[in-house]
Order: structure tokens, then C-alpha cells, then sequence
């Protein structure tokens, strides 16, 4: 019942739409005879004062617009229907068709003589100034989209512009099928409007024709003409890289001459856009392997280099106290076995900060976090590297009643570990290295400040770069680590750390840690009860 | 020696270790046996009947805690932990498990026998000694008192009772957990602040420079403790 409803509809739209392109084809029609009923009472009223033949040139004027306006058909008949009714109102006898003088017979064949050529040539001019604005259209079309595509650096964004442009030209439905190298399958990336998807697994296999042969199908084509949709390819050189599924109504047209070729000069600019995003992820791809690649040199060169350091000293100190050769003093052993012990020492600091890069990298960094008394962080700090700031002076000013933070104590304390070494290494001997915090508003700041070579302006946001190496020290051992990884601690805590220099020589590196809304207060010790019971 | 005869079985899977401790051990006159995994280290526990255990928690065989806990079930032997840098938790739940203290690899051998003779001296104390000195640092439990280089030092009873403590494990960690539940209680074992607050007071009291504590020192990440020169 209902397939036959709607086919009813179908047939009533059908003649509908038939019968209004039948009115349409009228209109010039009903046109022309009016004006040439203007033309006749323009002429009745000149009579007395025109000639007959005049008057006949009056009727030309029809015939010029029409042709003008409406093109062939509708100027022919101004031509007939004028000769007519010039004969009836005007040639004697009037209001009669018959002709007396054989002169007038002359007059009705110059005239349509002169009618037809003028309604020809008229005819053609329309038609090559309406060619002209198609290609304007077309061409600022095309230009509107490929400005639009070179805007985006978003294909699905692009393709989304080149559907809705294609949908626009065809006044029908649109799919855009991307090829993907990698996985073999052509994607519904884009549609118009934008939930349509392909029908059914034929119309794919259709789609698939075309991507593998180049070649226009389906619809309308001679190629698998019972698909419900007209597949376009979308070609660069020979590649096909996409597919266009085009749905018209069932009954409609087939596309015309110009539409296919708009589409295909729209298509164009779509495999541009497809080559255009496909090369920049590429480079992307390209860069980030560089960088990757980069980042592995640096790494290797740094590891082997900070562990076979350490070892050589362990090594050679080893060896020697070993070897049987010479007898070394109590002092020279005491040395020797220090540089051991010493050594050692980095090895493990060493390994502490690969382990925290990778975690910190990998994202496994899991934050342990609890009240923390700065002051306390510190001491543990100082405690551990006690050994190493020996032979350096050192000023620690914190004062009592600092806030507590939430942060996790060990990574802190790596944190404040890594800038002592850090102010260590290029601080002269016996050097001034100062500790200091404060607490500005809601904020605790940590400083350990040095007496060595100021770092350039230009380099103090890049010694926290992974393995970044200031240009003047190169020769001093040292990941370029440290300072990366007090960042990501820093950072991971809700902190900010750099780098300044107040005074030169001297570089102060400073952290900062917001300080959380203190807890509650102490409640009294069981003793403290029991006491007051 | 006082080490003359004392028995220490090494329980840890990497021989290099087992080797070296042996050797720097036995130099100073201690006993020593091996045990490459958990339950061979069980075994020689029942076998040996070791003075101390020096476990190591990376074993392949039983998870170090679970040997801890199984030793526990039926020795009292001083037990302790060789463990890593990275693994505060761990060492907080052996301790939890009952062990008596830990060192971080790597370790110097100083550190390990200060820690061997505080728990070696604590598991021979048979009763509790009134006054407990401390270098400069004298407690004096009887009379709730408190010296510092002879002078009388004005405690809270609060800072008397964490310093108390610290005292009576002196040389020992004590975790965090463990001094909370015995100052508070044990619905506070969570409240890490209260120690900062305390001991930070204490310090201030006690210590030369608060800012590098010489007394009560920082394990970070699992407690206190109170360094003892004896």
C-alpha cells in the first residue's frame, strides 16, 4: 500500500514538475504576442502620420527583443505572428489577410527575411554571453575553493568545503571516499549532507572499481550503469586518491557536459588538498623521526659518557692499589681509595636521574605526596651530598615557621640534590654555595645560588632542555639531565623553576612550590589527655 | 670483638653481594651463611640459627615481605633489609612486616654495621636503662627530663614523648606509622603533618643548626631517626 502511495506521489511530483517547466517554456511566449499587441496599438495610433512600410519596421522590435531575452523559438514567432498581424490591421485591405498589391508580398518577405537574421544573430549573442557567465561562475567558483583549501591545513575540513561545493553544483547528494595506503580502504571522510554514507556493500564495490581502474562508473556511465550513485575519481598524476559518490534523483537528468567538467576541475583541487596534507604529516613524521633520532644520539653519548667517567676513576684507582708494582703511601691509598668511593657515589646519582627521566618521561611518575617541611628536604639533601660539598663554603638561610607543602619528599629532594651537584660542578673551588627559601603570598621559593660563570641570557630557559649543554662548558662531565628533570619534577608538583643571575659572577636557581591551605590544627597526645583527665 | 661469634645468614640472589658481604663480615669476626633465594634463606634460618638476617627484598623466588612475614610467624632474629633507592614504600611495609631496620643500596659498610650493632645490641638488652645519653643529648625517662650539654631543655609533652621514643629505638628507623600510632594513636597513623610540625619544633630545641639536623635525622619518605653514637 504504501510503496504505491508513494509511487503516486512520485508521478504527481513527476507531472508537476513537468508541467511547470511547460509554463516556464510558455512565458516568452505570451510575452512576445504582448508586446506584439503593443507594437499593433503603437502602430493603429501612428498610422495617419507613417508610411505603410514604417510601420512593418515597428514589428522588427518584437522580434529583436525576443530574441534577446528568450533565444530562437519565441523571436521566430514574433516574426510570423507580426507579418500576420501587420497584414490584417495594416495592408490593404484591412482587417483582412487576403493582399492586394503585390509590392506588400515583397515587404512580408524582406521583413521576415530581416526578422529571422536578426533573431539568429541576437540568439547566438545571448547564448555566448550566458556561456561567459557560466565560466565566470565556474572559475570564481573554483578559485572560491581552492582558496578555501589552501586555508586549511584540516583534510577533513577541505573535503568537507569540496562536498558541500560539488553538492552545490549538482543539487544532489555527495559522499567523498579517501583512500587509505595503509589499511587498504577507502574512508568516508566527508559527505553532504554530512550523515549520508554509501547505501549499501555494492555501492562500495563500485567505489573500489574506481579507485582501482581511475575511471568514472555507476550512474549514468557505461561502466556498472545500476549503481544508484555516479563514482568520480579523484586523480593526481595517476594515483587515484579518493572517490566521489554523487546521488541525484532517480528520475532526474544526467549530469550535464559542464557539471561533469566542473566537478572535474573541483576534484582536482581536492587531490591537491589530499597530496597537500598527505606531504606535510609526512615531513611532521620525517622531523619527529630526526628528532627522535636526535634525542637517542644524544642519550647514548651521554650515558656511555657519564658511566665510563666514573668507572675509569674506579677502574684506575683499582688497578693501581691492586697492582703489586708500588707501595703507595698511607695518604696516596687514603686518595686512591676516595676517587673510589667517590666515583661510585656519581655512578649511583647517575643512574637515580636516568630512572627519574624515565619515569618521568613514560608518564609512570606516580607522585607520593605528603606534607613536607622544606627546611627538612633540605637537610636531607645537604646530608647526602655532604661528601661533595667539602671542599666548597656553604651558607644555608631558611627561616623557621616556612609553610609545609604537599609534595613528594624523594623527588623534592632529587630536586634540590641535582642543584647542589649542579652548583658544584661550576662553582670554583671553594666556592660560596647558598641555600636559601622564602614564602611570597601562597608561594614557597627554593634558591641555590653559586659563585660560577654566569649562563648567557639566551641560554637560561635551555639548560632545563634535555641534554642541553651550555656552549662554554662542554668539557665539564655531565648529562645535561639534571636540570631537565628538576623541570619535569617541578612542573608535575604545580611548580615553575629557572634560572637568574643577580649578580655576577653567580647563578641563581630558584623553585617554586604553591603552598596548599595549611592543615588543621594538633590534637593532644594520649599523654597530653591522660594528663589533663 | 664484641662481632666474635655473632651468626649472620645473607639471604640475596646475587652472588657478587653474598661474596663481598661475606668477606667484609667475616673481617670483622662475624659468622656468616648464605642463602641465594626466600626459601632456601627459610630453611637455613631453622638450620643455622643466625644472631641477624641481612635480606635482600629483590628475591626471585618469594616477594622479600612474605619472607619476612613467614620468619615472623616464629623467630624474633633482627632482621635487615637491603633495598633500593626508588622503593619507600617497600621499605615501610618490611618494616611494617617486622623488620627491624634497612639500608639502601648501594651502602657503605659503615652504615651497615651501625646498623647491625644497634639491632644486635637492642635484641641482647634485657632491661631498660633510666638515663639514655646521647653525646651532648641526655634523656632522662625517670624524672621526664631533658639535657642538652648539661642544660635542662623545656620539652612539650608532646616533643618529650616523639623524643622519648626515638630515644628507647636509638640507631633504629622508626617509620612514620609507627611513631604517630604510639604518640596518638592509632586513628592517626596517616597524619604525617603532625610529625613535620613536631619534629621540626624539636629540632629547633635541640639541634646546633635545625637546618641540618645532627640528632633526628630524615629517612625521606619513611621516617626518623635518632643517631646514635654510642
Amino acid at each position: 500500500m504504501k510503496t504505491a502511495q508513494s509511487d503516486n506521489t512520485e508521478t504527481n511530483k513527476g507531472t508537476k514538475k513537468r508541467f511547470a517547466s511547460m509554463r516556464k517554456s510558455f512565458v516568452p511566449y505570451v510575452k512576445t504576442f504582448l508586446t506584439v499587441v503593443l507594437i499593433t496599438l503603437l502602430g493603429e495610433i501612428l498610422t495617419p502620420y507613417f508610411d505603410l512600410i514604417n510601420i512593418a519596421i515597428l514589428y522588427l522590435l518584437p522580434v529583436l527583443i525576443s530574441a534577446v531575452r528568450w533565444g530562437r523559438g519565441p523571436s521566430f514567432f514574433a516574426a510570423g505572428l507580426g507579418v500576420l498581424v501587420f497584414d490584417f490591421f495594416f495592408v490593404p485591405p484591412v482587417l483582412s489577410l487576403t493582399v492586394h498589391d503585390v509590392r506588400h508580398v515583397f515587404i512580408f518577405g524582406m521583413f521576415l527575411l530581416v526578422a529571422i537574421v536578426t533573431g539568429t544573430m541576437a540568439t547566438k549573442l545571448r547564448n555566448e554571453l550566458d556561456k561567459t557567465k557560466e565560466r565566470e561562475q565556474r572559475t570564481l567558483a573554483l578559485y572560491a575553493l581552492s582558496q578555501k583549501i589552501a586555508a586549511e591545513s584540516d583534510l577533513k575540513r577541505v573535503l568537507k568545503t569540496f562536498v558541500e561545493r560539488v553538492a552545490g553544483t549538482i543539487r544532489g547528494d555527495v559522499i567523498m571516499l579517501v583512500h587509505n595506503p595503509d589499511a587498504e580502504m577507502l574512508l568516508e571522510v566527508a559527505a553532504y549532507p554530512s550523515h549520508n554514507t554509501l547505501s549499501d556493500d555494492k555501492e562500495r564495490a563500485v567505489a573500489h572499481w574506481v579507485l582501482e581502474h581511475g575511471q568514472r562508473a555507476g550512474r549514468g556511465t557505461e561502466t556498472l550503469s545500476a549503481a544508484q550513485s555516479l563514482f568520480f575519481p579523484v586523480k593526481a598524476e595517476d594515483k587515484t586518491l579518493a572517490v566521489l559518490a554523487i546521488k541525484t534523483e532517480p528520475d532526474g537528468k544526467a549530469l550535464a557536459s559542464e557539471q561533469l567538467q566542473l566537478i572535474e576541475a573541483f576534484s582536482n583541487l581536492a587531490a591537491v588538498a589530499i597530496i597537500r596534507v598527505n606531504l606535510a604529516q609526512e615531513a611532521e613524521q620525517a622531523k619527529w623521526l630526526a628528532e627522535s633520532q636526535k634525542l637517542h644520539t644524544a642519550l647514548l653519548n651521554s650515558i656511555s659518557h657519564d658511566l665510563r667517567t666514573p668507572l675509569a676513576a674506579i677502574t684506575g684507582a683499582v688497578t693501581s692499589l691492586l697492582s703489586k708494582e708500588t707501595a703507595y703511601d698511607a695518604g696516596t691509598e687514603k686518595a686512591l681509595l676516595d676517587a673510589i668511593n667517590e666515583g661510585a657515589q656519581r655512578l649511583n646519582r647517575f643512574v637515580g636521574n636516568l630512572l627519574d627521566m624515565v619515569r618521568l618521561e613514560s608518564g609512570i611518575l606516580k607522585l607520593n605526596t605528603q606534607w613536607c617541611d622544606i627546611e627538612d628536604i633540605v637537610g636531607v639533601a645537604l646530608r647526602e651530598m655532604k661528601d661533595i660539598l667539602q671542599p666548597h663554603s656553604l651558607q644555608v638561610k631558611i627561616p623557621s615557621g616556612l609553610p609545609l607543602v604537599k609534595a613528594d619528599f624523594a623527588l623534592i629532594e632529587h630536586v634540590v640534590i641535582n642543584l647542589i651537584e649542579n652548583a658544584v660542578k661550576y662553582s670554583p673551588e671553594e666556592g660560596m654555595i647558598s641555600i636559601s627559601a622564602r614564602t611570597v603570598n601562597d608561594t614557597v621559593y627554593v634558591t641555590v645560588a653559586d659563585g660560577g660563570p654566569t649562563i648567557p641570557r639566551y641560554e637560561r630557559e635551555r639548560v632545563f632542555d634535555k641534554f642541553y649543554r651550555l656552549h662554554s662548558t662542554k668539557h665539564t662531565s655531565g648529562t645535561g639531565l639534571g636540570l631537565s628533570i628538576c623541570k619535569g619534577i617541578i612542573e608535575a608538583h604545580g611548580g615553575k623553576i629557572w634560572v637568574d643571575s643577580p649578580h655576577e659572577p653567580g647563578n641563581r636557581f630558584v623553585f617554586s612550590l604553591p603552598v596548599p591551605e595549611q592543615p588543621g590544627p594538633l590534637p593532644d597526645t594520649k599523654e597530653e589527655v591522660f594528663h589533663a583527665l | 670483638m664484641p662481632s666474635e661469634g655473632t651468626r649472620i645468614l645473607v639471604i640475596d640472589d646475587e652472588k657478587q653481594i653474598r661474596r663481598m658481604l661475606k668477606t667484609a663480615l667475616t673481617g670483622y669476626g662475624y659468622d656468616i651463611a648464605e642463602a641465594p633465594s626466600g626459601q632456601e634463606g627459610l630453611n637455613q634460618t631453622a638450620i643455622f640459627h643466625p644472631d641477624l638476617i641481612i635480606l635482600d627484598l629483590g628475591l626471585p623466588d618469594l616477594d622479600g615481605i612474605e619472607v619476612i612475614k613467614r620468619l615472623r610467624e616464629w623467630a624474633q632474629t633482627p632482621i635487615i633489609v637491603l633495598s633500593v633507592r626508588e622503593d619507600e614504600e617497600d621499605k615501610i611495609r618490611a618494616l611494617d612486616a617486622g623488620a627491624d631496620d634497612y639500608v639502601t643500596k648501594p651502602f657503605s659498610m659503615g652504615e651497615l654495621l651501625a646498623r647491625l650493632r644497634v639491632a644486635l645490641r637492642h635484641m641482647a638488652k634485657s632491661e631498660d636503662e633510666p638515663v639514655l645519653v646521647f653525646g651532648k643529648l641526655t634523656v632522662d625517662m625517670a624524672r621526664r627530663l631533658v639535657f642538652l650539654d648539661g642544660e635542662e631543655v623545656k620539652l612539650t609533652p608532646t616533643e618529650y614523648e616523639i623524643l622519648k621514643y626515638l630515644a628507647l629505638q636509638a640507631g633504629r628507623v622508626v617509620t612514620h606509622g609507627q611513631l604517630l600510632r604510639a604518640i596518638w594513636g592509632p586513628n592517626y597513623q596517616e597524619q604525617t603533618h603532625y610529625l613535620r610540625v613536631y619534629v621540626g619544633q624539636l629540632r629547633r630545641k635541640i639541634e646546633a643548626d635545625p637546618s641540618q639536623p645532627a640528632i633526628i635525622v630524615t629517612e625521606s619518605g619513611v621516617g626518623y631517626r635518632l643517631v646514635d653514637r654510642a
